[in-house]
């Protein structure tokens, strides 16, 4: 469904990503970890095609999303790393607003616009200002104007960053809901979330992909950085794994 | 179609829930008004004609201050990334917005009409020449919108937006005082830039496509360099 072939961005002289190719399967959910400034949300901006890649392709369902970039953006549900809201509008208006330009039917925008209301219970704020909304809640807005248009990827960019444990907790079991309908790439620094939603993991360090694997042979298999030795099945965590793999510059070839 | 319709009613919503528009409508129909009765008081004459050159004098202040939000605000916030991942075309953004600006720049006009009333009301005014005079007044606006909306997708920084768009608003408004330090090609060719000289004709009842040219032109380059400008991702 998603294919990258050889991509990579230069911003000036710093070359944010290097030569990224990964494919990624209908209904898989797929985190992406990485260091900050590792290339994680630059990654997901020209997966969205909002940024354009210096070389490289991006197929989608088989069509490049530079060519064919309206379409593509219809079948993608982006939240980015700062929920993008109209602090002057409503929850309503905003979802109406998102609805509009998302090209959801005219007779289909109201049980739309109710339905993700209901899904990212939002029923209480719905007429509420934006502005006004906890952090928690303005996330679950973002979710909400994502999946409004039912997209087949939903991109999600640290959608769980800066929330109390109660607001990630709802904020995950909402995530882990939608995941059952729609290929999700979830890219976050809490590696506890990864593990319990992610099924494959891309680990990304300074532009490349260092590790792509699947999340059960990356915690069984275990890369110990410091000995250099496999750790027995099951013996680390993700953020073991990660720690280890950002010690040792030569793990280049895991997996 | 329809896309460039719910951007410009999301940006014409946007203005009435900003205290900045409600300002901005108060303080021109004010002054507008201020002037008007001085000048028809002073001239005793039922025309327009200089009430035009007032409301053009005053685009040149408000004008940057109604477009500095327009792009810089989306990327401050954000909310660029929402609109230009959505599957709508960069030209339908650019369109709606520099519509929904427009739409608010029409109502502000469209509430001096009562003037023409009052005169008509007082006197015997030519109805052709104030047709002309507002479609100047008009054109002339959407020329200084579109530069400050070009001027707002340079920047995140709106007071840097405002300040960019005084800069080209005010080159054109005052070239024409130019023309006295320069001859032949020069002068003729600021004598052209200038704003003020093409609504003169405007104001005066002569609609030539010279003028009309003029600023549609204008807008024209405007909306496309706005266009490119958040194509190539220029901040």
């Amino acid at each position: 469904m998603i294919t990258t072939k050889n991509i990579s961005k230069n911003f000036g002289s710093f070359q944010a990503l290097h030569d990224v190719s990964f494919k990624i399967n209908p209904g898989e959910i797929v985190g992406f970890l990485g260091l900050n400034g590792a290339g994680k949300t630059t990654l997901m901006r020209i997966l969205t095609s909002y940024l354009p890649a210096s070389s490289g392709l991006v197929l989608i369902d088989g069509e490049d999303i530079v060519e064919n970039s309206l379409a593509i953006r219809q079948k993608i549900g982006y939240l980015p790393e700062t929920p993008p809201l109209y602090s002057n509008m409503s929850v309503r208006d905003y979802l109406k607003f998102a609805a509009e330009i998302k090209g959801i039917p005219a007779n289909q925008r109201k049980s739309q616009l109710n339905k993700v209301i209901e899904e990212c219970q939002l029923g209480d704020v719905s007429h509420k200002s934006i502005a006004t909304l906890s952090k928690g809640y303005k996330q679950r807005t973002g979710i909400a104007q994502a999946i409004i248009h039912q997209p087949k990827i939903l991109i999600l960019d640290e959608p769980t960053s800066g929330l109390d444990p109660i607001q990630n907790l709802q904020l995950r079991n909402l995530i882990t809901n939608l995941k059952d309908q729609r290929t999700v790439i979830i890219s976050t620094h809490i590696l506890s979330e990864i593990e319990q939603i992610a099924q494959r993991v891309l680990i990304i360090r300074a532009g490349q992909i260092i590790v792509d694997e699947s999340l059960e042979t990356l915690l069984n298999s275990g890369v110990s950085a410091k000995s250099g030795a496999p750790e027995q099945s099951g013996t680390l965590s993700l953020e073991e794994v990660f720690i280890n793999l950002h010690d040792d510059l030569s793990v280049k070839q895991f997996g | 179609m329809d896309k460039i319709f719910f951007i410009a009613k999301k940006e014409l919503a946007a203005y009435f829930k900003s205290p900045v528009a409600y300002i901005i409508l108060v303080l021109a129909i004010s002054i507008f008004n201020f002037f008007f009765f001085i000048i028809i008081d002073h001239n005793r004459e039922a025309s327009l004609r200089d009430v035009f050159r007032v409301m053009e004098f005053i685009f040149v202040f408000f004008a940057p201050l109604l477009t500095m939000r327009v792009f810089s605000e989306e990327k401050l916030t954000g909310t660029m990334e929402f609109l230009m991942t959505a599957p709508v075309s960069n030209t339908a953004i650019v369109l709606g917005k520099y519509a929904g600006v427009l739409v608010f720049f029409t109502i502000m006009v469209s509430l001096t009409f009562v003037y023409y009333g009052i005169i008509e009301y007082f006197g015997n005014p030519d109805l052709i020449a104030t047709v002309s005079g507002y479609v100047g007044i008009w054109l002339e606006g959407a020329f200084f919108l579109a530069i400050g909306m070009m001027a707002s997708s340079w920047t995140r920084n709106q007071i840097v937006a405002a300040m960019t768009s005084y800069m080209f608003i005010f080159s054109l408004y005052f070239s024409t005082n130019l023309t006295r330090y320069f001859e032949g090609s020069v002068a003729r060719f600021f004598q052209h830039l200038s704003t003020t000289n093409h609504l003169e004709n405007l104001v005066a009842g002569i609609i030539t496509i010279g003028d009309i040219t003029y600023y549609l032109s204008g807008i024209f380059v405007c909306v496309v360099l706005t266009r490119l400008s958040i194509e190539n991702r220029l901040y």
